[in-house]
Formats: C-alpha cells, structure tokens, sequence
C-alpha cells in the first residue's frame, strides 16, 4: 500500500533524495519518448495532410485553403483551447525563468493540432515550435505529476524541448544545444546529462518509427579557400535577411493587432494572402522541405531572379502567416529563406566570376540555412550542429562555423535580443539565471520584511518618544493615526536628532510635527528591482511596506542586500 | 534531535518564507511528501557549508539570554550593604575606608580593587554633583565578582572630592560589576535616581538600610515603567 503511495513522489524515495541525476535521468528518458513520439505523430498528420489536400491543387480556389487552414487554427486556439497564436516559445522560456517551467496541460496538444491546421493547409511556418512547445508542456505535466521541485521541472521542460526537436530532425545533438542555449539558457551538468538523454531517446522514438533517415542527405562537397571567402559575403546575407524577417514579423504582427476584426478573420487574411503568392511562387506554401532538398541535392532548377524573388516571398510569407494569427515556427521558414538565398548568391557569383570553379549550390543553399538559423535565434551553436545533423555534412563544417559566427555577431550587433527573445526582454521578462534580475524577481518583499519596528502615533510628546527609542533597535518608528491606525509618516532617528539633548523641546513637540509624511512606500507585491530602483532615485536605505493604509513593517537595503547575495550563492555556484 | 522547518530557517539565519520557496524551487536538499519536509541534518549542514551559508544558532537567542540576566539596582545594592559615618579626610582615606567594609571580597582582591579605584579617581572624578560620588574601577573586575553589587556609603564628614560642581561629597555609591554592559545599566539607573533633588535631600538626612531600600525601590518601579513604555 505505502509503495502504490509513494510511487507518485518518487523525489522523496531514499535512493533519490540526496542526488536526484539518477531521477532525472530516468524522468528524461519518459519525457524525451513522449516528446519524441509528439513529434512524429505531428510530422506524420502534416504528410496524411499534404497528402490529402494535393488533390485539390489544381481548382482555381486553391488561394484560398491557406486561409481556411489559419482561420480554424486561429479559432481553435482562441475559443477552444484559449492560447495565445503566434509560435509559443517565448511563453516556454519566460514559464521556465519565472514559474519554474509551469506549462498547462493542454499545450501539450494544442500547438499540434492548431499548427497541423496551418501547415498542412499550405501556410508557411514550421512544424518545430509547436513541437517544442508540446514537448515543454509535456515535461512540465510529467514533473507536475510526480511532484517534482521547480529545478527538477526546468530541466524536464528542456528534455522534453530537446527530444521534441531530436526526434522531428532526427537530430540528437542539435535538440541538445537547442534546448540548452535557447529554452534553458544555462550551461550546467545537472541540466545537460538529463537533456542530451531526453535527446537520445527522442531521437530514438523516430528512428524506430519512421526509420533512420538523414532529411537532407546530398552528395559530397569539395570547398576551397575560394569558397570560404565568397562566404563571408553570405554570412552578411543572410545575417540581413534574419534582420528583415525579424522586423517583417513584428511589423505584420503590430498591423494585424491594429485591425479592428475577430482573430480568425485576421488570420483567413493573413492566410489568403499566402495563398495567393503560392500560386506563383509555390515554393512558399507549407514548411517547405521539400524545397530545401531539392536545392541542396541541387537540382533546383530556377534563375537568379526568380530564387531571390522567392526568398523574399518566402520572408513575406511567413510573416503573413505568422504575424496574422496563424500557428508554428520559424524554424523550417528559416531553413527554407537560408537555402533560397544561398542558392541566390550562388547564382549571383557565378555571373560575377564565371570563371571561378564554384562549390555545388547544394552547399551554399547549406550554409545559407545555418546562417539564418543562427542569425534569428542567436544560437550559433544550434545552427551549426542541427544543419551537420540534418544533412549528415561534417565536411562543410568549416565554413559553417565561419557563417554561423558572423551571421550571429553580425545580427546581434542590429538587434541585440533574438527574435525569441525581443518580446520578453521589451517587458523585463527575460530573467536568464545567475543575473541580477533573476535573483531579484526569485525574492519577494514579504521575505526581506522586517517587524519588529515599534509604531508610534501622532500625538505622542517627544518625552515618551524619547522613552521609546531608548528600548528600539531600529532608527525608523512609524507613526499610525491613533483612532484609525492608519499609517501617517514615519520618523527617522535623525529627524529628532537636534531635539534630543534639550529637554525643553520634551514636552513642547508631538510627533505628528516632526514625522515625514511624504514618505515613499511599498506594497508587498511590488517588484524588487523596482523598489531598488526607487531607493537608489531617492537615495533612501529603508522604506515602510504599508497595505490598506496600515503599516506592515519596513524593508531596508542592508537586508535585501544580505538576502540578495544568499540567494545568489544558492542559484549560481555549482 | 529532529529539527523542524522553521528550526532549519532559524539555523540559516533566513525567513521561513524563503526557506519554503527554495525547497519548491529544488535549491535546497529537502523534499516535499505531502504535508512532510524530509531531510537529513548532516546533509544539510554539508549543503550549507558547499554554498559558504552559514548554519548555526542565530546569536540572538545567547544575547537575549544575558539581557535577561541584567539586574536593577535594588538587589545589588543589597549586596553591597549600606555603611554609615565611613571616616577619612581624602578621597584616598575614604575609599581605603570603604573598601575595607565591602562584604564578599579576600583581602587581596581588596587591595587591588582599592587601587583601580583610585588609579580611576586620578583620571577624572566621579562625583558626579550635589554631593554624590559613583567610584568604580575603570575596567570591570570580572573575576573577583559573579554578581554585582552597589556600597552605599555615607561619610561623617564632607569632603572634597575634585567633582563637577566643586560641592563637597556626602555619599559614594561604589558601583563593581563584572561587564560594561552592566555597569552602564547600573549606572544610568543610578544617575537617574541622583538627578532627582528630593532624593539627594534624603540622601542627606543619612536614612538608614530600610528606608533607603524602600525609597530606592520607588525609583526602580517608575524606571520600569518608562522601559516598559
């Protein structure tokens, strides 16, 4: 009977109570399969999808399949499941710094049914965000279920990010970086053996399902000294194309969010729009990897003009799906941008210098995905791995590393946050660990809250007063209204200083005259940092924390000061 | 002996609050069962000591302790006895005198508190106005004593004392303690006692024992009142 009990609390079983790594793998390795299998069942429903649909795409409404596809995810989300749209990822990264990786349950499906609608029906996003957000969710409920702590739950979130994305690109080191560079943001052992496990086995879940395949496999590149200076030239095309797509999606997502309409309209729109670019340039519909394969196999047959007229379609594209409401990620649109304007500037150079023996475009089209990828997530470490895993391609990785580099260096110096990031860092949500603004945001007023000061009240004489200081430890009394006990102001040491020696004054001063009304005060709920700030504006070192007008006690810098450095010694040695 | 959560905060020198927000964030070795915090001590303290925290009984409880022992005036002025017509002409004569009739004290000791009593008139005086002296060592003698005690001696004669009003001294109170901490509680009580001009009249009808134990625990009952605000 005790063990049927105890089985949902397995943290306090002896074996894992002084050490919980063996737990944590062992919790990985349920999370990684089931994120894994997530992501095989949507890659599969997006195949039947496709599969089913391409029979209608030789009628003439064709245009307008994007917009029912986004309009039903849209109105899934938002009336069904309630979820915001948009690709979900900072909401992951944010739960993971600010509630310990506290997902709801149903985002553990949601995502994937609401993205399959958008994808399947020829939108232009990836498939990987909601797998990463389904995969989030689930290592979340699962670390929900068996009452695990918060930094137990945040290293499951990461493994269930990392074997979603394992298992989708049958990629295992790529889930591993991704999930620790982008969703974690911390590079410890205790996070990353339970993660790279997670990756294993999520990447073992679609081996077996779906077979070992490389998705992009392609023939072997030979790359002179040549090639790699002709790429620097790509690396800073591709770091201004992440730039545009950055600045596209926001700038769609602002427009969608000032028209006056139901979401769902919005996104059929944004949908309709997609449609109709598809009919000339279908190489933008869905996630498109089929396209990427047939570039980096090179036998993408198009001129320069109609491969750079379709990259840009493709940045339009997915910010029209995306930023008008519509379901998934980024992450297969940048594959497909990258390839696209690899292929152009390949074109590009070989009408520049013909003579020149250029590398196959299939490796350009290569580099040109790591160099997006890694310019719109600011992760250089994903990008080069997920594209030598995805294309099986370790001979490229020089250049790679060159591309990923610059690319990201190039796009952090015009916007410092990633495309991930930038929501959460406008609103101070990005709270990475070790940083002042996690330990901050980790401590609360109450906890710093100190009580034993001794309240006055207004009509006091400065005689009893004197009494009362006497006996203090403190230097601040605050003075409460005698009837109503509501907090007046409050009387530093320092104010009755002169008063103290003159025994004159004892008798011939209430309180109420000296008290310092225009006190600042704060609310148990507000924000740390917020309360320093205002210290350090009013050069002040302590400050009452007042509710309904009642005084509750005083917080000064002294002890957050000393709560502040336990709580950083806690969060970041080891 | 088990510890409880709270005693765990109370070692970390941290509020409960927090101590219950790092066991929900996984920083700290104890787990949650239910309503139960299981841990181990020494685990605990190696924990503590791997993140520089410290884990220790928080002074204050020591501190409260010897607080609690501070006395008022009354049962060590009962210590020390109350002398009457102490003879001598000088302050070194009158000490001498004094110290002689303290209770409680092997003749060694006494001669060397009579010299730091001295060796402290010499620095300044201690007569601290209308009559009144409060001679006492410059450094505690802790050794000597384990409890202090207040003499109260009324001289014969006055005699001049080098104190701040230049009035002849009457009374000495020779005040001996084993801690500053209590000779300055001792001593402000006292002094609070001098300032009272009706007191130091009486003082010079030369009261015996009774009545001025009666009279000094009056002071002691307002004092209290005025600390206990």
């Amino acid at each position: 009977m005790r063990i049927l009990k105890s089985w949902r609390y397995p943290a306090s079983w002896k074996i894992f109570r002084l050490d919980d790594r063996l737990l944590l793998i062992l919790m990985a390795t349920i999370v990684g399969n089931c994120s894994g299998l997530a992501a095989v069942i949507l890659n599969r429903s997006l195949i039947a999808m496709f599969e089913w649909l391409h029979q209608l795409r030789h009628y003439w409404w064709v245009f307008v399949l994007p917009a029912v596809g986004a309009a039903l995810s849209s109105l899934f989300l938002d009336k069904i499941v309630k979820e915001g749209a948009g690709h979900g990822v900072p909401e992951v990264i944010y739960s993971v710094s600010r509630y310990g990786g506290l997902l709801r349950f149903r985002s553990s499906f949601s995502r994937l049914i609401s993205s399959c609608l958008t994808i399947g029906s020829g939108g232009s996003a990836g498939p990987e965000a909601p797998v990463v957000i389904s995969g989030a969710a689930i290592g979340s409920n699962i670390a929900k279920f068996f009452s695990l702590n918060d930094r137990q739950r945040v290293t499951l979130v990461g493994c269930g990010a990392a074997g979603a994305i394992s298992s989708i690109f049958n990629a295992p080191i790529a889930g591993m970086v991704f999930a620790i560079e982008v969703i974690i943001g911390e590079w410890k052992s205790v996070n990353i053996v339970p993660i790279a496990i997670a990756s294993v086995a999520g990447t073992e879940i679609s081996r077996i399902l779906q077979g070992n395949q490389i998705a992009f496999s392609h023939r072997l590149f030979s790359i002179d000294l040549m090639d790699i200076i002709a790429i620097l030239g790509l690396a800073v095309l591709t770091a201004a194309a992440s730039i545009l797509l950055t600045w596209m999606l926001r700038f769609m997502h602002k427009i969608s969010g000032s028209i006056p309409a139901p979401v769902w309209l919005r996104a059929a729109a944004g949908g309709c729009a997609v449609g109709i670019i598809g009919i000339f340039l279908p190489v933008v519909l869905g996630e498109g990897y089929h396209s990427v394969r047939t570039m980096i196999e090179g036998t993408f047959s198009q001129g320069l003009v109609i491969v750079a007229l379709a990259a840009l379609a493709k940045i339009v594209a997915t910010s029209l799906t995306l930023g008008w409401g519509g379901s998934g990620g980024i992450f297969a649109p940048c594959l497909v941008i990258g390839s696209l304007l690899g292929l152009t500037y390949h074109h590009f150079i070989a009408l520049l210098w013909p003579s020149v023996s250029w590398v196959n475009e299939g490796c350009f089209a290569l580099l040109g995905m790591a160099g997006l990828i890694s310019g719109m997530l600011h992760a250089p470490l994903t990008g080069i791995f997920l594209i030598v895993e995805i294309t099986g391609g370790y001979e490229v990785i020089l250049p790679l590393i060159i591309v990923s580099a610059i690319s990201t260096t190039l796009c952090h110096y015009i916007e410092p946050a990633s495309f991930y990031l930038k929501d959460l860092v406008e609103l101070g949500h990005l709270l990475r660990p070790g940083t002042d603004a996690r330990v901050l945001s980790d401590l609360n007023v109450p906890e710093i809250l100190e009580r034993d000061c001794i309240n006055v009240n207004q009509n006091m004489l400065l005689r009893d007063f004197i009494n009362i200081v006497k006996i203090s430890h403190r230097n601040y009394f605050p003075v409460e209204n005698e009837e109503t006990g509501d907090f007046m102001g409050i009387i530093h040491l320092d104010d009755i200083r002169p008063y103290l020696f003159n025994p004159i004054m004892y008798d011939a001063v209430v309180l109420g005259q000296i008290m310092d009304t225009k006190v600042e005060v704060v609310h148990p709920d507000d924000d740390l940092s917020e309360v320093l700030r205002r210290m350090d504006a009013n050069r002040l070192f302590s400050m009452p924390v007042v509710i309904n007008n009642r005084f509750i006690g005083l917080i000064s810098k002294a002890t957050l000061l000393d709560q502040y450095r336990k709580e950083l010694m806690v969060q970041t040695s080891h | 002996m088990k510890l409880t959560i709270y005693e765990v905060a109370q070692y970390l020198h941290l509020p409960l609050s927090t101590v219950k927000r790092w066991i929900r964030q996984g920083r700290i070795p104890i787990q949650r069962s239910g309503k139960d915090y299981i841990f181990n001590e020494s685990a605990l303290k190696k924990w503590a000591k791997s993140y520089n925290l410290v884990f220790s009984l928080p002074n204050k409880v020591e501190t409260q302790l010897q607080e609690a022992r501070l006395e008022n005036l009354l049962p060590a002025m009962k210590r020390g006895c109350v002398f009457h017509d102490l003879k001598g002409d000088n302050v070194a004569a009158v000490l001498e005198t004094a110290v002689e009739n303290l209770p409680a004290l092997s003749n060694n000791s006494k001669e060397e508190l009579y010299k730091r009593l001295l060796e402290r008139e010499n620095l300044t005086s201690t007569g601290i106005g209308k009559g009144v002296a409060i001679p006492h060592p410059h450094d505690p003698i802790s050794d000597v004593l384990e409890n202090p005690l207040i003499a109260t001696c009324f001289l014969e004669k006055p005699i001049d004392f080098g104190a701040v009003d230049d009035k002849p001294v009457f009374v000495m109170f020779i005040l001996l303690s084993q801690s500053i901490k209590i000779h300055l509680h001792l001593l402000s009580r006292l002094s609070f006692c001098v300032r009272d001009n009706a007191f130091v009249e009486f003082l010079k009808t030369s009261p015996d024992s009774d009545a001025f134990f009666s009279k000094v625990a009056d002071f002691e009952k307002q004092l209290d009142k005025a600390d206990n605000y």
